[in-house]
């Protein structure tokens, strides 16, 4: 229906509408005009919102984390835009789509076949690279990939026909026109209205270099599931240098040498011409920013573009001296027996002194590195990861001061007699990544379901909000339980604690907790612990004490590993054992691959266990470092933030069990330290709400009764009709007098 | 002490909350909400009925019970199994007082196994006796659906298509142990028309609400002892025949019982033909039903004659289903508000205090909630309009 929204035309796709959906409509159209942070549970809304705008907003970018999700924004896209042209009738030009890697995209026979991402861009760069299309011309038996060649033969004339394009429908299209839809959608994205991809191609500003820097500046960006989104700045800015990446680097070199001197026999020209190319400078470049085509990357500082590549590093050889000196003057660092931690210009005066490398060569590392590379034409790109890798390290080191931290650990801390010597450069303000995203767009929105407390959002990432708001979840019944587990039926505390994590009552009665609820909950449990070891541990222990056979008469028991493909296969039987009535358990660990991308619907997730606070491990000194800088840069206590990273990460566990309305589940956190006012106040709201005095501190047995009653009363026949008027409405009911002030007391401003 | 051994110590069992049960809710939202629901699903089963639907009259209905280890739970006094049975002696009378031309078959399921408790026969008595037999029965082991489904169907789909062929399962188990895919038995089910209902005794099983939804059956799950029987009666009532199953006229006999007593010297004591496939030891009677057409004799009706293939019914009997086929209509709700003649109910001449009354279409005269659903659960006719037409 369409909806009259403070003189605002919005065109609602579904009978009905959720109150936290029009008030979180009513909160966005009131603000977007700059940056927003949201807090809602419905988030495909924001999507279906933005369209009322075709006029005002020309580009709205929609950034999600995994690549269901996307699939799941755009098929929610495409019922909207049905939606809007039977209602209008009109057949508009808009134009929607999914961009995600050349593996999810590739249709080329031989190269789609590949299994690892890093070997499908390797090859298809292989045949796709200009130089080799050069040859092809020459050499006709050189390979190309067809696919590319149709599409930059034909395709970039032809636009892409209006219409919504999900991965499949970009393949399908590639296919029928024979055109590449990995370079199709890359390049169509320039004109598309709505885009949706993944948020590291605008984050990580090795890939937004490539696909993103051309996005009109009026664009709209939105990061879905933004919880992590600190995280993943500071992972785009880091480099960690161990010896393996030292040696390939060096072979990377030697190809260097050998192709310059190779070339310069053949074809000297070539050098020249690009030397000339440097003198000029980037200047190109440089203007291209001052015009605000590009959004700016934060690995190529402003100052570089208005400058010269200076002469030392000129010529082919020279840079090639250069990098070897670097790398021999690395590789000393690398040769230590102690840890070293230190600023980047301590790093910079220690550079200076040893091998007489100044820091504006440094700068430009990368910069040249990539036309060197251009020049003489090295068609596997992926073999020079190393390299690359190294001068990216360079140019960061060199241009920021502050923000960073050196730490050079000669060995792992779980192994210390074996020598394993790694480089972190670690990036330590997550605001450093996304400025040029909330410098360059008009509008920036982040949103997810689990952003609490609102509050320290904004002073990690450094930016004023316009607006920030939470809300809560409208229920016909209580379809979620969270539960406190304090206490053993020994009352003996069940607590994660360091110090008593190894005691042997306290991971009986981890097992006891679990072995009870295997009995009475039906289908699929989940169950996380704080850390890989941790959970090893415990199971071990288990099944010493017998426990985990008795779980076995109740349930299949699976677990994650740190191996992708095996854990795919347990999550694939997981769901197999839930689906036909045996019921399963799945152990598997908070911030690993099953917490933070995979949903448990109904049946898959009837109860979330969690098992322990997941702090992360304080001992690692990336982390010491990154809390020092916050409490220093930012103010913000070091408790506050690991407190605030554990919880974030709890409930983002726990909300994999509630997916929707319909769905139901209990949530239990298995430690006592949860019923604490810190930990339970940074839970988001729409838990904290249902966490009663009653459900703190429970033994086990009273979690039992708890969670029967709970379960028997969720099993009551529950119809849409019942959720009518209280969390699911009509348009006439959602235009009444008091629904909409109950909508007024949804959002709370944060 | 001595006459329950087995049976654990109050002390012994789980840690109950009794007070939870009355505990009024501040919020409201939650039991305010399930109340509702309930009171509204109540409400429905009249509706329900009510509209011009053929009914399926002649029934054969499995009802399978769950005797795995889960059943030993305490939550139903005194354990679940002993209160399963107690409430199913308690259907079976009310499912041949209701359908007294259906036929009834139990199957229970333990240790991955599925047994026949009884065949499929329309006496009530001796469904009771192999009942009350069950309570000693231990529990052990895991149920399987698979084969307590499939055992049942192996017997269902020999019977004739125009009558209703119905399982119900009592399921306590949260799993179950199967030999083979169950969705392809679910669709197996589905192609013999084969209704399955079940009642869940701890929680909301996934492969239970596909196996209802498939088949067309309800899928429940009971909040204590008192709508574990609300559920139970529920079944007790004709299902809506499906409008592909055929319709037939069907030939049926009435036979006269012949009473004779020992005194008379002329009778001699025969066997009944019913005895030919049961296990028991066939016994010598004395008077009996003879089927119209060969003259062989049963001691119990309804019954499917073993010679000649004719179905027997007792005229009283198939009278007493009659009412399914024209039941009372439903009756007018208004809000107590807008009531305003003398607030009594015409039944139990009750004040009127729910919120809402009901008022008979024909008649016009007003009842109370639990007379509404009395009278169309039970009495099958208005009180009022009986008045009326007796003044006439």
């Amino acid at each position: 229906f369409r909806l009259n929204i403070e003189g605002l035309l919005v065109y609602f796709p579904y009978d009905y509408i959720y109150p936290e959906q029009y008030s979180y409509m009513l909160e966005l159209k009131r603000t977007l005009d700059a940056k927003v942070c949201y807090n809602p549970f419905i988030k495909l809304i924001s999507s279906c919102m933005q369209y009322a705008y075709p006029l005002e907003v020309t580009k709205l970018v929609y950034c999600s984390r995994t690549v269901p999700e996307i699939e799941k924004v755009v098929e929610e896209l495409r019922k909207l835009m049905d939606y809007y042209a039977k209602q209008t009738g009109v057949k508009n030009d808009f134009l929607a789509l999914a961009l995600s890697s050349r593996k999810n995209l590739c249709i080329h026979p031989e190269v789609s076949s590949l299994r690892f991402g890093k070997e499908v861009d390797g090859k298809c760069h292989s045949l796709t690279a200009s130089y080799i299309r050069a040859q092809h011309h020459s050499n006709p038996s050189q390979p190309v990939c067809q696919f590319f060649e149709e599409f930059d033969a034909v395709g970039r004339q032809v636009p892409i026909p209006p219409g919504i394009y999900n991965l499949d429908d970009l393949k399908d299209f590639g296919r029928r026109k024979g055109w590449c839809p990995y370079f199709l959608a890359r390049y169509a994205i320039l004109h598309a209205n709505i885009v949706v991809y993944s948020y590291h191609y605008l984050l990580d500003p090795k890939i937004a270099d490539l696909v993103s820097k051309e996005l009109a500046k009026k664009s709209v960006v939105v990061f879905d599931e933004a919880h992590n989104i600190d995280n993943v700045c500071i992972d785009s800015m880091s480099v960690n240098i161990t010896r393996r990446t030292l040696d390939r680097c060096q072979t990377n070199v030697e190809t260097l040498q050998n192709t310059i001197s190779r070339i310069k026999e053949t074809d000297a020209a070539k050098l020249r011409e690009e030397y000339r190319r440097l003198v000029e400078g980037l200047k190109e470049a440089n203007v291209a920013r001052e015009t605000d085509i590009y959004l700016s990357n934060p690995v190529l500082p402003d100052e570089i573009l208005q400058e010269a590549v200076p002469g030392s590093i000129r010529t082919a050889e020279h840079f090639v001296g250069f990098i070897k000196r670097f790398l021999e003057y690395l590789k000393a660092r690398l040769r230590i027996h102690h840890v070293v931690q230190e600023s980047a210009p301590q790093f910079l005066k220690d550079i200076y002194e040893k091998v007489c490398i100044d820091r504006k060569p440094l700068r430009f590392c990368a910069e040249r590195l990539r036309s060197l590379l251009r020049t003489l034409e090295i068609a596997d790109i992926a073999d020079f990861s190393a390299i690359t890798l190294i001068s990216h390290f360079a140019t960061l080191v060199s241009t920021y001061s502050k923000g960073f931290t050196i730490i050079i650990e000669p060995f792992e801390d779980r192994t210390p007699t074996i020598a394993n010597p790694v480089l972190h450069f670690s990036c330590m303000d997550p605001s450093i990544a996304i400025k040029p995203v909330f410098g360059r767009f008009q509008s920036v929105i982040i949103t997810s379901g689990t952003l609490s407390p609102l509050d320290i959002y904004p002073r990690i990432l450094d930016f004023r909000p316009v607006t920030m708001a939470s809300f809560t979840m409208t229920l016909a019944r209580t379809c979620l339980c969270p539960l406190i587990v304090g206490r053993g039926n020994d009352q003996v505390a069940m607590t994660s604690k360091f110090e008593t994590r190894e005691d042997f009552a306290v991971i009986r009665n981890y097992g006891n907790l679990l072995l009870e609820m295997s009995a009475i909950v039906p289908d699929g449990i989940v169950a996380f612990f704080t850390s890989y070891i941790y959970m090893e541990n415990i199971v071990a222990s288990w099944y010493e004490q017998g426990i985990l056979e008795n779980i076995q008469r109740n349930k299949l028991i699976f677990i994650e590993t740190q191996d992708a493909a095996e854990t795919s296969m347990a999550l694939e039987k997981y769901q197999e054992a839930c689906e036909n009535g045996r019921g399963a358990i799945l152990l598997s660990v908070a911030r690993g691959k099953v917490s933070e991308g995979i949903d448990f619907v109904h049946h898959f997730g009837r109860a979330v266990i969690m098992f322990g606070v997941p702090y992360v491990y304080t001992q690692s000194r990336i982390l010491k470092a990154r809390l020092e800088y916050l409490r220093d840069q930012f103010q913000i206590r070091e408790n506050d933030f690991l407190t605030f990273d554990a919880m974030r990460h709890a409930a983002q566990c726990v909300g994999r069990a509630i997916r929707g309305k319909t769905d139901y589940g209990l949530m239990i956190f298995a430690d006592k330290r949860y019923a604490r006012a810190d930990k339970r106040g940074k839970l988001p709201r729409w838990i904290q709400e249902h966490l009663t005095d009653g459900s703190l501190n429970l033994t086990i047995d009273e979690t039992v009764q708890l969670s029967k009653h709970f379960l028997r009363q969720m099993a009551q026949p529950f119809r849409r009709e019942d959720q009518l008027g209280l969390s699911l409405l009509t348009l006439e009911q959602l235009q009444s007098e008091d629904m909409l002030q109950k909508i007024a007391q949804i959002a709370q401003q944060a | 002490m001595d006459e329950e051994p087995e049976r654990a110590k109050r002390w012994e069992g789980g840690y109950e909350r009794t007070w939870e049960v009355l505990k009024e809710d501040e919020s409201g939202s939650l039991k305010a909400t399930v109340e509702d629901i309930l009171f509204q699903a109540k409400r429905k089963r009249v509706f329900e009925s009510h509209g011009q639907v053929r009914l399926g009259m002649m029934r054969h209905l499995f009802v399978i019970i769950d005797s795995s280890r889960s059943m030993e739970d305490h939550d139903l006094k005194p354990n679940r199994l002993t209160s399963t049975l107690k409430l199913m002696e308690y259907f079976v009378e009310e499912y041949f007082d209701q359908n007294p031309i259906s036929q009834i078959g139990i199957i229970t399921t333990k240790n991955k196994r599925a047994e026949k408790l009884t065949d499929l026969a329309g006496n009530p008595k001796k469904h009771i006796a192999a009942l009350k037999k069950a309570v000693d029965s231990t529990c052990v082991g895991e149920p399987s659906l698979y084969n307590s489904l499939n055992l049942a169907m192996q017997t269902l789909k020999h019977m004739p298509a125009h009558t209703s062929k119905e399982i119900l399962v009592v399921f306590s188990s949260l799993t179950t142990c199967d030999p083979a895919n169950i969705y392809e038995l679910i669709k197996t089910l589905n192609g013999l028309k084969i209704r399955v209902s079940v009642i869940g005794l701890s929680a909301e099983v996934r492969v239970c609400t596909i196996l209802t939804r498939e088949t067309g059956g309800s899928y429940n799950v009971i909040l204590d002892e008192s709508h574990f029987k609300e559920l139970l009666i529920l079944h007790v009532k004709p299902p809506p025949a499906s409008s592909s199953s055929e319709c037939s006229l069907i030939r049926m006999g009435f036979p006269q019982h012949a009473i004779a007593s020992m005194s008379d010297q002329d009778a001699k004591p025969s066997f009944s033909m019913s005895h030919l496939d049961s296990a028991g030891e066939p016994e010598l009677t004395l008077g009996g039903y003879y089927c119209p057409q060969c003259r062989a004799k049963y001691t119990e009706l309804p019954v499917e004659c073993k010679v000649c293939g004719l179905t027997l019914v007792s005229a009283p009997h198939l009278a007493r289903s009659f009412h399914h086929l024209f039941p009372l209509e439903a009756f007018q709700e208004t809000p107590l508000e807008e009531y305003e003649a003398e607030r009594f109910c015409e039944a139990c001449q009750g004040e009127l205090k729910d919120k809402s009354v009901f008022t008979c279409l024909a008649c016009k005269k007003v009842f109370c909630v639990e007379c509404d659903l009395f009278i169309h659960d039970t009495l099958h006719c208005c009180p009022g309009c009986m008045q009326t037409d007796r003044m006439s």
